[in-house]
């Protein structure tokens, strides 16, 4: 067999279809027999779709991108795909190899250039390794933590001869639960005077949703989410989630003040911006699951689910937490009604598109988004990175898995892949995108307001743009939502693409200390 | 047609007389019952006269009677049943006062002004205040009729969660609107920071807040009563200011005035007024315009608003 065919029985029988892409000339080669394509209109919405598309389902996607300037247009994506924990298998053309020694056009280390981005890369130099190069790239990407791999194909492999080989398609044994370890952090719990736990986006990759509460309501604390948790991190219609921590360590250690232990489940901390005070000193702080950083405290490698369900039994109760009702929201609501407040226009949405998967870009808004929308299993997705432009091609990714998808996104995010629209035109995507339409970079401003204050009022943070007839122009149906938010219902009807634009309220919310 | 209004003397009743005879020539207004008969079919009267079966046998062609009040217990309702006499009162005239009033009392017991006055009037200057603020409090309204939503919307631009009770819900749209979450009574006594009482005077309601009710509540929480005296049970509220912190703004009494021997007045935690929450100077002609129009109304043969339902 031909390279190229050696290529696509590795796609089809690794289950790797479709492929997302934007082709160049030096992966014409590669493409000759591939039966499922979805084009994006640049490279790095390849990524971002095939990001949401992972995360969606579990498994593993693939990408094609255009050598050096593909990959390069990507990196942002590739890193977000990194940080989100996201088994992506970027593959990219590369050039000839014949005449490499002369540098020609597109000729790059591409290697070197996705560098750390990536859990594994490999560039393919003969046709009897794309086969297992793909097979061991899929099965390190979904290999817990589980993220991005990069196979280089340069062109003149895809012409070498050789024999097919027969793949199969394995993940990896993450069943693993050390019994001795469990043993000794439950026995650190049982000590303890007042625990805390700390639910990160495993519980939502390894559907330990159950697993999770039943623990909570045995140890009877409360449950906080990780600082800017990139999925669903725990249940949040339960009475143990007491809310999400925030990315600065002062913040924490104020939130975690009160308890002795602090038992990370599935996650970690992830910090933004830079505060002076060390984090959570003295401290009894324990990591569990199988994406452990080591940084502080002690952490144990292992399946969270298992974990949790097999502590379960074994905890003493330690209190007897449960979140107070909040009255507040519905007066919030009634009040932000009159000037188009986040709180009004999300309770709108959480009565409009209830069992959707929420994607959300909405960056200054998202924690108004993740407090009225909640999290539960697959209903949740967030780049973790800080990245824009991530939101549309991500959320597209999770609409060919799923349906009912609707993506939260500012008007800044929105412009930045907003070629996307075409893809999800052409394609039929069933993605639903509201756009909170504040006229610029609140979270520059909010962050301008905190430490330069005055900064907030810079012509460069303002936006005017008129995104329904953008979104328009690619055969999009777009609308402007009128005071009472009537286009909800609106946008959530029928299968196809649509954009709904809510000019909400643009005072500057306080984000930062 | 005929009318009467019978009104306490301490109004302006030649100004009122003045003003009235431009509009219904033929009202007989007066302050006392100290009469025999009366042909008028209309009888307008507030709450400082007491109507009952003995003041109705004086009017044997009465058709309407109208309280110029948001309250009527100073009607019998059953002699106005039997007699099948209309009833009207006037719910909406006071609510503007009555809420800012209720406002006013919690504001004044949350910034703790009766004691700063007080410091300052003996020459001091206290350097420490147990001053809270009503952000982010939850006020609870037990009655949530017209005097109850206006409060509430005069509470949304303060932050606080708004809780009610009543014995009819409102519609769903409604509660949205005015950013309201309905709790079971129990529950709004235990979860509020602030009880304003709006409730008519019924069998249901009388000692509605009892030693029971008051135990549920939080410590220090604060009780605004300015529906009727009797729907708070008073020793049981003074037992509840000494025993668990509860602060109290009062404006009306079981009997008015009060016995100003009470204990009730030596409590620093409780401030007064006199049955005068719903009593401004805007209300009193809100009252008088919306009685007249009433009258008028029924004058022209159109029903009158505002029904009581007997």
């Amino acid at each position: 067999m031909k390279g190229y065919e050696l290529f696509e029985d590795a796609v089809e029988s690794l289950d790797l279809y479709p492929v997302f892409g934007n082709p160049g000339t030096t992966e014409i080669p590669m493409l000759r027999k591939i039966k499922g394509y979805i084009l994006t209109l640049h490279d790095s919405i390849s990524v971002g779709m095939a990001d949401g598309a992972a995360q969606g389902s579990g498994e593993a996607a693939l990408v094609n991108l255009h050598d050096l300037p593909g990959v390069a247009n990507s990196m942002a994506f590739i890193h977000t795909a990194r940080i989100n924990r996201s088994p992506v298998i970027i593959t990219a053309g590369q050039q000839d190899m014949r005449h490499a020694f002369y540098d020609p056009l597109l000729y790059h280390n591409l290697l070197s250039l996705v560098g750390e981005a990536v859990k594994y890369k490999v560039e393919v130099t003969q046709a009897s390794d794309i086969a297992p190069a793909m097979a061991r790239a899929r099965s390190i990407a979904m290999t817990p933590p589980m993220g991005p791999v990069f196979l280089s194909f340069p062109m003149n492999v895809m012409d070498q001869e050789s024999t097919k080989v027969d793949l199969v398609k394995h993940n990896p044994n993450v069943n693993s639960v050390d019994k001795e370890a469990v043993l000794e952090i439950v026995d650190i719990i049982n000590h303890s005077s007042n625990p805390a736990l700390v639910y990160g986006y495993e519980i939502d990759a390894f559907n330990a949703h159950d697993e999770a509460v039943d623990f909570a309501h045995a140890l009877g604390c409360p449950v906080y989410g990780e600082p800017l948790g990139s999925r669903a991190m725990f249940r949040s219609s339960d009475t143990s989630y007491a809310g999400d921590l925030l990315p600065a360590t002062t913040l924490i250690n104020l939130k975690l003040l009160q308890h002795d232990l602090i038992v990370f489940v599935g996650g970690d901390i992830t910090l933004y911006p830079y505060l002076p005070s060390p984090l959570l000193p003295g401290k009894n702080v324990l990591f569990v699951g199988m994406d452990v950083s080591n940084r502080i405290g002690r952490s144990y490698t292992m399946n969270p689910k298992l974990f949790l369900s097999a502590a379960k039994s074994m905890v003493s109760r330690k209190g007897n937490f449960r979140r107070a009702d909040d009255y507040n929201f519905v007066t919030t609501v009634a009040r932000e009604r009159r000037d188009m407040g986040l709180n009004f226009v999300m309770s709108s949405v959480r009565k409009n598109f209830e069992g959707y998967t929420i994607v959300d870009e909405s960056i200054s808004a998202s924690p108004i988004v993740r407090s009225v929308m909640g999290y539960s299993h697959l209903r949740y997705f967030s780049a973790r990175s800080g990245q824009l432009g991530w939101g549309i091609p991500a959320a597209m990714g999770i609409a060919t898995v799923t349906d009912r998808v609707l993506l939260i996104i500012g008007d800044g995010s929105f412009m930045y892949t907003v070629q996307s629209l075409w893809t999800a035109k052409r394609y039929d995507i069933p993605l639903k995108i509201l756009v909170l339409n504040n006229g610029g970079y609140s979270i520059l401003k909010s962050y301008s307001k905190s430490y330069y204050p005055g900064l907030e009022n810079a012509d460069f943070f303002n936006l005017s743009l008129d995104i329904a007839s953008v979104a328009k122009g690619f055969g999009v149906e777009a609308r402007i939502a009128d005071n009472n938010l009537e286009e909800m219902a609106w946008l959530r009807e029928g299968k196809q693409v649509r954009v709904l634009v809510v000019n909400v309220n643009s005072e500057i919310p306080k984000l930062f200390l | 047609m005929k009318a009467m209004a019978i009104l306490p003397a301490f109004l302006p009743i030649d100004e009122i007389k003045a003003s009235t005879g431009q509009i219904l020539p033929d009202l007989d207004v007066r302050t006392d019952t100290d009469f025999d008969r009366s042909e008028a079919d209309v009888l307008v009267v507030t709450t400082f006269t007491r109507v009952d079966s003995e003041l109705l046998e004086k009017f044997p062609t009465l058709k309407f009677l109208q309280v110029a009040s948001t309250g009527y217990d100073n009607v019998d309702l059953n002699a106005v049943r039997n007699k099948g006499v209309m009833l009207s009162n006037i719910p909406v005239a006071n609510k503007e006062s009555v809420a800012e009033h209720v406002i006013a009392m919690v504001l004044s017991l949350l910034k703790d002004m009766r004691f700063l006055d007080n410091e300052l009037r003996n020459g001091n200057w206290p350097m420490i205040t147990g001053s809270r603020e009503l952000k982010g409090k939850t006020f609870g309204i037990v009655g949530m009729g017209a005097i109850g939503i206006r409060l509430a919307e005069r509470l949304l631009p303060f932050e606080v969660a708004i809780v009610y009770h009543d014995v009819r819900r409102l519609p769903e749209e409604r509660e949205q609107n005015l950013g309201l979450t309905f709790l079971p009574f129990e529950r709004l006594l235990e979860v509020s920071d602030i009880i304003s009482i709006h409730v008519p005077l019924t069998r249901e309601t009388d000692n509605m807040f009892s030693s029971s009710e008051f135990g549920k509540m939080k410590d220090s929480a604060i009780l605004i009563n300015t529906s009727r005296g009797e729907v708070v049970d008073e020793q049981a509220l003074i037992g509840a200011v000494k025993g668990k912190g509860i602060r109290a703004g009062l404006d009306v009494f079981p009997a008015e005035p009060p016995d100003f021997s009470s204990e009730l007045f030596k409590l620093d935690n409780v401030i007064f007024s006199p049955h005068i929450a719903g009593v401004t100077l805007e209300s009193q002609q809100r009252f008088i315009t919306e009685t007249v129009s009433n009258v008028l109304r029924y004058a022209q043969g159109v029903d009158p608003l505002y029904r009581v339902q007997l």
